[in-house]
């Protein structure tokens, strides 16, 4: 009788495991036309990947690019759409087995999978203002700040040249970023840029000049155990050059040849070596804790001192016989605690911004997390403060004592021990949620674990350690929070 | 001799609860009042309207200078605000709770009015505070926390917060029914000891022998009214029938 809920359980595991890995049938391996292979793609980066407005469907060049791929190599495609960040985790765990992206080739990524023949060549460019006339080269760029998206080279193209880096989600924020005069520039490739331009219709930014004498190539990647596909991809590749139908994709998108390498004396980007991951994660160990010390930290003892400090005010203001105060406090609550930190956020840094009320990161990151945290901590602060029993209201009005001295002598005090075990709950939240600061360009350690991902692609080593750092502060508040309540009931027998 | 309290036509209504119908007495200085009446009849809130922890809807109470006419109150918050602290300022209360603040010591408890409130020196404070907790029997104990005294302990603490503070009149609200039997004597004795040195008290009680031993006047009240007023003899034999009866079950009870 046992053995049955086994088996289902045996069984659904096997079904669960055949879905998640999506283990292509035995079949498929002996004939190879008919291979199922799944093509992981942003679907957001137009002209590149996007879903065409009209149809729905996806399209673009890459995936123009990579459906002539497999038609000449006899695949069965399915694209899978996903964010950049996690199409190498996907990669890895069998999930796609093609990126699809403009994946540009550098030595770390080429030391853990496999690219095809490239099929773009591009070069980068410095976007600037429309009125900023003093940088035209990337020498110019030192000491300046540069907005880039973590996950490109150009990002470290711009660190080379001895700019400040601010990183951003998409090129339309970084531009965004120019615009506001939050950055000096952007280094991106000359394709991309132009494409921008062209579909923007934008006239605030323009291509100051180029961004050196690199070429980077974008190829299709594979997983390291799959070489197979890889050569299947090389071979139609060649032909699609030679038969002219890659080109024919290119001028279509871009009015020009960007599949052929184009000009001479590059400089070979594949010189360097690649790290390992412990070399990797050494290198990063360093910059996520200065990233927790200089960004994480600070920002979660500032917000939570503001945010208390709003929260008795708000908790104060719920308790008043004002009614004005009351709604005030009413629907500031309400606000935050239904809607996403994130689009509070947002709506502080990027919102602000464009109504001419341009923040530094780490402010606008103290103003919406001190907001957050004081929504969230004044229903406990009241609900602390209504706990105390009248009793100790009538005491002290009767000692002479009035509003503002009975709250603060008599009434918080004994507020205080109730609120700390939910308080510190808010002060755990809040440290891990400041993770979310990084994308508004604040340098704290998750960021820090982001880019070094991003540029080495060992997502999991580095996300684990960004875990290790979180969870160690959070044992040590932990720990921190039993003496404090000692403290605050020694009274209490 | 001129009267320390007036009470004047206190009228308190509780939604449509009329809890106070027209109250009126006077308690001269150095005396005992001991007030007295069923739940309900509106005793405690008499008592809270001389402090105005319950705001009377119409009526006058005066302690010594300080007098609010809760019919016709002053027209500004300010103004009016003033008046209730004077008022506040002339007494002190002790609660049936005893209310002490848990998170001060006891000491703290006696000094915090003084100190914080009266802007008396916190030496001083503290030399009084030490000397009236010898007065109440609890010196040593000054550096407990109220959770750790005794209830009786912690009604002579509270009583010994309320002197600290030198009011003219001390409002007890049945300082001993949260008591159990075997604590209540130690309460008592020194209430006793301070009618003895003519401290001015309003006593709410359901303690009849011990009312008869300390009241100087005796007030009945029943229904939102003062149904009968006099000497300590309305305890042994009143005038008003519900006077009588009451008592008849008041002391069978005990």
């Amino acid at each position: 009788m046992g053995r049955v809920p086994l088996l289902r359980v045996l069984a659904l595991l096997a079904i669960a495991g055949g879905v998640l890995l999506a283990v292509p049938p035995a079949a498929a391996v002996d004939r190879p036309a008919e291979r199922v292979v799944r093509v992981g793609t942003e679907g957001t980066y137009p002209p590149f990947t996007y879903r065409d407005p009209d149809s729905g469907e996806l399209t673009g060049f890459d995936i123009e690019v990579v459906r002539a791929v497999a038609e000449e190599a006899g695949w069965d495609l399915r694209l899978v759409e996903a964010p950049f960040d996690s199409l190498f985790p996907a990669l890895d765990s069998g999930r796609i087995d093609v990126i699809a992206n403009q994946v540009t080739i550098n030595p770390e990524r080429q030391a853990r999978y496999l690219f095809s023949t490239p099929y773009t060549y591009s070069h980068g460019v410095i976007v600037t203002a429309q009125d900023t006339d003093d940088i035209t080269t990337l020498a110019d760029l030192r000491g300046r700040t540069t907005a880039q998206t973590s996950s490109s080279n150009w990002a470290q193209v711009a660190r080379d040249a001895g700019a400040k880096v601010q990183y951003v989600q998409d090129f339309g924020p970084g531009v965004e970023l120019l615009v506001q005069g939050r950055v000096d520039a952007i280094v991106n490739d000359n394709i991309a840029v132009l494409d921008y331009l062209a579909t923007s219709g934008t006239d605030e930014v323009k291509i100051a000049g180029d961004a050196g004498d690199e070429t980077l190539e974008q190829a299709l990647a594979f997983r390291r155990s799959d070489p197979e596909l890889q050569q299947q991809a090389d071979a139609a590749l060649a032909t699609l050059a030679d038969d002219g139908t890659l080109a024919a994709i290119s001028e279509k998108y871009f009015r020009a040849d960007v599949t052929v390498r184009e000009r001479t004396g590059d400089v070979d980007v594949q010189a360097s070596d690649a790290r390992t991951t412990w070399e990797v994660l050494r290198d990063t160990a360093g910059p996520m804790l200065v990233g927790l010390l200089k960004g994480t930290i600070p920002l979660t003892v500032v917000s939570f001192a503001v945010g208390l400090t709003l929260a008795v005010g708000a908790a104060l203001a719920r308790l008043s016989s004002v009614r004005v105060l009351d709604g005030i406090a009413r629907v500031y609550i309400s606000i935050i605690r239904g809607t996403p930190l994130l689009v509070q956020l947002f709506i502080v840094f990027f919102g602000l911004g464009q109504v001419g009320i341009r923040l530094d990161p780490y402010v606008a990151a103290g103003i919406a997390f001190s907001l957050n945290v004081g929504g969230y901590a004044a229903e406990i602060v009241r609900a602390s403060i209504l706990s105390v029993p009248r009793g100790q209201y009538e005491a002290a009005t009767v000692i002479g004592m009035d509003y503002g001295q009975s709250m603060r002598r008599i009434i918080l005090p004994q507020a205080a021990r109730i609120a700390v075990p939910p308080l510190s709950n808010t002060l755990l939240s809040l440290i891990k949620d400041t993770s979310l600061a990084s994308l508004v360009l604040v340098p704290e350690l998750f960021r820090e674990a982001q880019v070094a991902a991003a540029l080495s692609t060992e997502y999991l080593p580095l996300y684990c350690l960004a875990a290790v750092y979180y969870w160690v502060v959070c044992q040590l508040v932990t720990m921190a929070q039993a003496p404090l309540e000692r403290r605050l009931s020694r009274y209490a027998v | 001799m001129t009267d320390l309290i007036e009470v004047r036509g206190l009228e308190k209504s509780f939604g449509d609860h009329h809890v106070l119908r027209g109250v009126d007495f006077t308690a001269a200085a150095g005396t005992v009042t001991v007030v007295l009446g069923p739940s309900g009849s509106g005793k405690t809130t008499v008592l809270r309207s001389l402090n105005v922890l319950e705001t009377p809807d119409a009526g006058l109470v005066r302690i010594d200078d300080a007098v609010l006419d809760f019919g016709a109150p002053p027209a500004d918050r300010a103004s009016y605000r003033r008046a209730v602290t004077a008022l506040r300022a002339r007494s002190g209360m002790i609660f049936q709770a005893h209310n002490l603040f848990p998170h001060k010591t006891v000491l703290g408890n006696l000094v915090e009015g003084p100190v914080q409130v009266q802007r008396r020196d916190p030496d001083e404070a503290a030399a009084a505070a030490r000397e009236l907790l010898a007065q109440v029997g609890l010196a040593g104990r000054e550096d407990a926390y109220p959770a750790q005294l005794s209830g009786g302990q912690q009604q002579r603490v509270g009583i010994a917060r309320a002197l600290a503070l030198r009011p003219e009149v001390l409002l007890l609200d049945e300082p001993t029914s949260a008591l159990d039997p075997e604590l209540v004597g130690e309460v008592l004795a020194v209430i006793r000891d301070l009618a003895a040195e003519r401290w001015t008290l309003v006593i709410v009680t359901h303690e009849v022998r011990f009312a008869r031993e300390v009241a100087d006047q005796v007030l009945f009240i029943d229904d939102g009214v003062v149904a009968e007023r006099g000497g300590p003899e309305v305890l042994t034999d009143p005038r008003e029938e519900r006077t009588r009866r009451f008592l008849a079950r008041v002391l069978d009870a005990g």
